[in-house]
């Protein structure tokens, strides 16, 4: 296999707030292969958003990346080593903010935010602000940058894009917003784009559009793509390989079929219940039980015993390890569960948890919240 | 075109709240008790003479129809002529005005040098010595009496530093001959500046301050919107976010507080001129006021009602001018 | 028929919303106070600002106890000449302002700390009278602003159509008028004294508070439950004062606070353009008014009161502002 185009290994991310310290992002580790569409599932305050802004070294105060190592290609955005006094610093190797504004931000990985109603300046018009991003990340004039923005919004759907490129983002609707943030994205020629849950603030049908689009552009220009989404219908379509955060971790990763059809995690299987689909018929549908935990004090060991229905004795503690349980062929399929560990998980007993709970007083919707 | 019948919309608009202007003042100089005639005329004035002026002015008159008088003069843009100086309130306001509109510019500027830097330093370094040191400067500038910081430079500039004038102003534009020591345009000039430094930071500290406070809340708004995320994310540069992709947003705010403040100056200009000596708009209503000139009191509040609305306009317009998402047919 | 059938089914329900609704609501609006408390009680420039309203305060009240009911026990006990002279003590009192040889003017001494003034009167002793000047103009003008200016932004916001034209037309030309002249001619009209610069300052701030109100209100209005309030024949008057009003208290509080200082800073204006408290009472405005003849030789007239006036406005705007952080986080952090 080639040299993965993005690396991601033991990332952590931590918020220092008043509170206390939040473990945002907790150790993961991914890789997108060159043309890949990698899917980062997970609902709301999993640390999904946080794991991207941290890939782009964007994380705001009081965020701060704390420990592991993101390479793109031969490049190293981020990386740790031990000084003289054992504390943690970045490396030598590690970009310069020059280094990750010039060359890694814009013309090798683009960002495509959630909302695409907030994406766009207000006071300038559209056209100013792709060719200014063009002229930013790409070795042309300005002449040729709005040429290539005007070819770019008419690819990505936009009619008559001459005049359009005038127009301020008020006067686009919200899906055609996002189709210009696309075409900002694309029009840099990135290798790689971080989709931020791009089409969570449109509605169904404009989504559907959007996801063609992307598809067809991904085929057309072999960029790959990390795509943040909640939604495992969208993943379905669009995704090659998943993985599942639950509450700053990988939790399962795995190609796109084996995890819809040989699920291993109970929180993958529960994300999967809580969806229709299309390929199965089932009587209804079950949200999941109960919130997430805080992340500034997650549970001990698995952090879904909480609320997992298969909750034993021993997954309060047991942390469980992230470990590839495919067979010898195929794409590695890894999933951190005490079940398929031998830690005693078949003689430990079963636990009261807000999903096996007989008469759940409150149950909330997982799926409800994570969609406002 | 839209813009131009968006303007002349605004004017009309602003034609009630100049009638109220006048009404409400009108009532106000008519309820000050004492008699105008006998302080026009001194303490014993003949019978005679005190109805002349009472009909000259229309003082016989009921109160009614005084005020509709008024209004078709003010119509015909005729105010009248003032009780205590016998000259056109025209004329005085011409005299008056250049002076105050000098302190006002010359404060504003001030204030918006100072503040916008200020205001985006702060923000940018937020939580940082310099954000401390500029807010600490604003809270200061909100809470000082522009009147006292007036005392206070002159007490140090004027006589004890001994190195800038206490009292009154110098047009720049005035003949050389009547400034003293002055031989050609450029001394008048200079002693014009002089004579306005401080006068400027008595008058445009609280302007400066509240600016500040403004700039730094909105530019820390701006910073956090995800638009500017996304320029980071685009690769540009800190300086250049600050410069283009934040600046424009951050000034909306502190446009529509620019124009507010407009007539708060005014009203500060009246301590102002006083600590200073100057014979600006501000002093003039206030002996108008204590005069019972009541045509220079009405005639001076309109004009500073005119001012107010001017600055509305303008206010309005320069907003138009930064946000496109602004409209001038009304809505999108 | 359709409308016939559902009607009444709204009534009950929303009959049922209205009881409810209200309760939920006051019961946030405690959570958010005690919130902002404990918010503030995390601040230390808010406890600062705090710390200074409170000891400002305490000392106006002590003035008014000792003024009106000790016959200036205070001033006489502490701040009397050295020679101890009873009978000269009240020389240096306000609002006595006799002329005197014996007391001259003169900086700060070990009995005069911060000096005496052109009569001889200790400044200090004349500062700590005239705080209770300061303290109760900047409170009871706001809170004719607050009263006044609540009812006009609620029936403004509430009645909408011409009602609310009429009367933001009216403060929009209360705002055409600077400030200072429009109090200084209400007060030429009425009466040349504190009671009135109160008064007057008081009805010039009313457009700030009606504003505040009235886009609360045009927010509020539209929300489920005071269509169901209103669905449910409650009175206009009720639904204004016991749903909208409550829920604009937050920015109030803070516009509030911020303008006791605002309006300590214009009534001392007041004070010393000649309109507000007259000699010989001692206020801080008149103390600075009074002390212009005297800059040249005796600057320190008009140093203290000014620094009084200072402290007492930063008091109020640090409370107001963390106030103000505390009930809008997204500023604050």
């Amino acid at each position: 296999m080639a040299e993965p185009l993005l690396t991601v290994e033991n990332l952590q991310t931590q918020f220092f707030t008043e509170e206390g310290v939040v473990r945002a992002v907790d150790g993961i580790s991914f890789t997108v292969e060159e043309g890949e569409l990698v899917g980062l599932v997970g609902e709301s305050g999993a640390g999904k958003s946080v794991a991207t802004s941290s890939i782009m070294r964007l994380v705001e105060e009081p965020g701060e990346v704390v420990g592991g190592t993101v390479k793109y290609r031969d490049q190293v955005i981020i990386d740790f080593e031990e000084g003289p006094d054992g504390e943690r610093r970045p490396s030598d190797e590690m970009l310069s903010n020059k280094q990750m504004r010039d060359e890694i931000r814009g013309n090798e990985i683009a960002i495509i935010f959630q909302d695409p109603m907030e994406a766009l300046n207000p006071v300038f018009t559209v056209g100013s602000q792709l060719k200014e991003f063009i002229e930013i990340n790409r070795d042309v004039s300005g002449k040729e940058a709005k040429q290539i923005a005007i070819d770019m919004l008419r690819e990505v759907g936009i009619p008559e894009p001459e005049e359009r490129y005038d127009s301020y983002p008020h006067q686009f609707s919200g899906g055609m917003r996002q189709r210009v943030l696309i075409a900002m994205a694309l029009s840099c020629e990135p290798s790689l784009i971080i989709a931020d849950e791009p089409t969570t603030a449109l509605d169904v049908t404009v989504e559907g559009q959007i996801l063609d689009l992307v598809d067809e552009l991904q085929d057309k220009y072999g960029t790959s793509f990390v795509w943040v989404t909640h939604d495992m219908g969208v993943v379905a379509e669009i995704c090659d390989r998943v993985n599942v955060m639950y509450l700053g971790e990988i939790i399962e990763q795995a190609e796109v079929d084996d995890l819809f059809h040989d699920t291993k995690h109970p929180y993958t299987q529960a994300l999967l219940k809580s969806m229709p689909r299309p390929d199965e018929t089932v009587e209804e549908l079950n949200p999941i039980k109960g919130v997430m935990p805080e992340a500034i004090n997650p549970p001990p060991g698995c952090r879904f015993h909480t609320r997992c229905p298969d909750a034993r004795e021993v997954c309060r503690r047991t942390r469980p390890v992230y470990q590839d349980v495919s067979g010898p062929e195929g794409y590695p399929h890894r999933v951190s569960c005490v079940k398929y560990e031998s830690v005693g998980y078949e003689d430990s007993e079963p636990l009261d948890t807000e999903a096996t709970a007989a008469f759940g007083g409150d149950i909330i919707e997982a799926q409800g919240e994570s969609n406002e | 075109m839209s813009r131009l019948r968006y303007t002349i919309g605004r004017l009309l608009q602003a034609i009630p709240v100049l009638i109220g202007v006048v009404t409400i003042t009108f009532l106000l100089t008519d309820a000050i008790p004492g008699d105008p005639v006998s302080i026009m005329l001194g303490p014993s004035p003949s019978a005679q003479q005190a109805a002349a002026i009472r009909a000259k002015f229309g003082l016989d008159q009921p109160l009614y129809v005084r005020y509709f008088n008024y209004l078709f003069d003010v119509i015909r843009l005729d105010l009248g002529e003032s009780l205590y100086y016998s000259v056109p309130v025209t004329q005085k306001i011409m005299e008056r005005l250049p002076i105050t509109m000098l302190l006002m510019v010359s404060s504003f500027t001030f204030a918006l040098v100072t503040a916008i830097p200020l205001g985006i330093i702060s923000a940018k370094r937020r939580n940082k010595p310099a954000d401390h040191i500029s807010r600490v400067v604003a809270l200061l500038g909100v809470s000082t009496p522009s009147f006292w910081i007036g005392l206070m430079l002159i007490i140090i500039f004027a006589f004890n530093l001994n190195v800038l004038p206490a009292t009154s102003l110098v047009m720049p534009w005035a003949d050389p001959s009547t400034v003293d020591g002055a031989s050609n345009q450029i001394d008048v000039i200079i002693t014009a500046i002089q004579h306005l430094i401080l006068p400027t930071i008595t008058l445009g500290t609280l302007q400066m301050a509240a600016f500040t406070r403004i700039e730094r809340s909105s530019m820390l708004e701006v910073l956090g919107e995800e638009y500017v995320k996304l320029a980071r994310a685009y690769g540009v540069s800190e300086g250049k976010i600050l410069r283009k992709h934040a600046f424009r947003n951050a000034q909306l705010p502190l446009i529509t507080i620019v124009g507010l403040q407009l007539t708060t100056a005014l009203g500060g200009a009246v301590l102002t001129e006083t600590v200073f000596n100057i014979n600006g708009m501000g002093r003039l209503v206030i002996t108008a006021i204590q005069n019972q000139d009541f045509l220079l009191v009405m005639g001076t509040t309109l004009m500073f009602g005119v001012v107010f609305v001017v600055g509305v306009i303008i206010t309005d317009l320069s907003y138009a001018y930064v946000d496109p998402r602004v409209s001038f047919d009304g809505g999108d | 028929m359709a409308p016939d059938t559902s009607t009444p089914q709204n009534i009950d329900g929303s009959d049922g919303n209205a009881v409810d609704d209200p309760q939920e609501d006051e019961f946030e609006a405690r959570v958010g106070l005690w919130y902002t408390v404990s918010q503030i009680k995390r601040d230390p420039t808010a406890l600062a600002g705090l710390g200074i309203v409170a000891v400002m305060t305490a000392i106006a009240l002590f003035a008014y106890i000792d003024g009106v009911f000790l016959d200036y026990w205070f001033a006489q006990t502490f701040w009397y000449h050295p020679n101890r002279d009873p009978a000269q003590a009240e020389i240096l009192l306000p609002p006595y302002g006799l002329t005197n040889q014996i007391y001259p003017t003169e900086p700060g001494t070990l009995a005069h700390p911060l000096g005496t003034d052109d009569r001889g009167r200790d400044i200090a002793v004349r500062l700590f009278y005239g705080t209770r000047i300061a303290i109760t103009v900047g409170i009871v003008s706001t809170g004719i602003a607050l009263v006044l200016g609540t009812l006009v932004g609620a029936v403004a916001g509430y009645y909408g159509g011409w009602i609310d034209d009429a009367l933001m037309r009216a403060a929009e030309t209360l705002f055409a008028i600077p400030f200072l002249v429009l109090v200084i001619a209400f007060m030429a009209a009425f009466g040349r004294n504190l009671t009135y610069a109160m008064i007057g300052v008081g009805i010039a701030t009313i457009p700030t508070f009606a504003r505040l109100i009235r886009s609360r209100v045009l927010s509020v209005r539209e929300e489920d439950y005071i269509e169901a309030a209103r669905a449910a024949g409650v009175r206009d008057r009720n639904i204004i004062l016991r749903h909208i009003v409550p829920n604009s208290f937050a920015p109030v509080l803070v516009q509030a606070t911020l303008q006791v200082g605002i309006n300590i800073l214009i009534i001392a204006g007041l004070s010393f353009l000649g309109y507000g408290a007259q000699p010989p009472t001692a206020s801080w405005g008149q103390m600075l008014s009074s002390s212009r003849q005297y800059l040249l030789p005796d600057p320190w007239f008009s140093i203290w009161p000014g620094l009084a006036i200072l402290i007492t406005v930063v008091g109020f705007n640090l409370v107001g502002d963390g106030l103000r952080d505390a009930l809008d986080p997204r500023i604050n952090n």
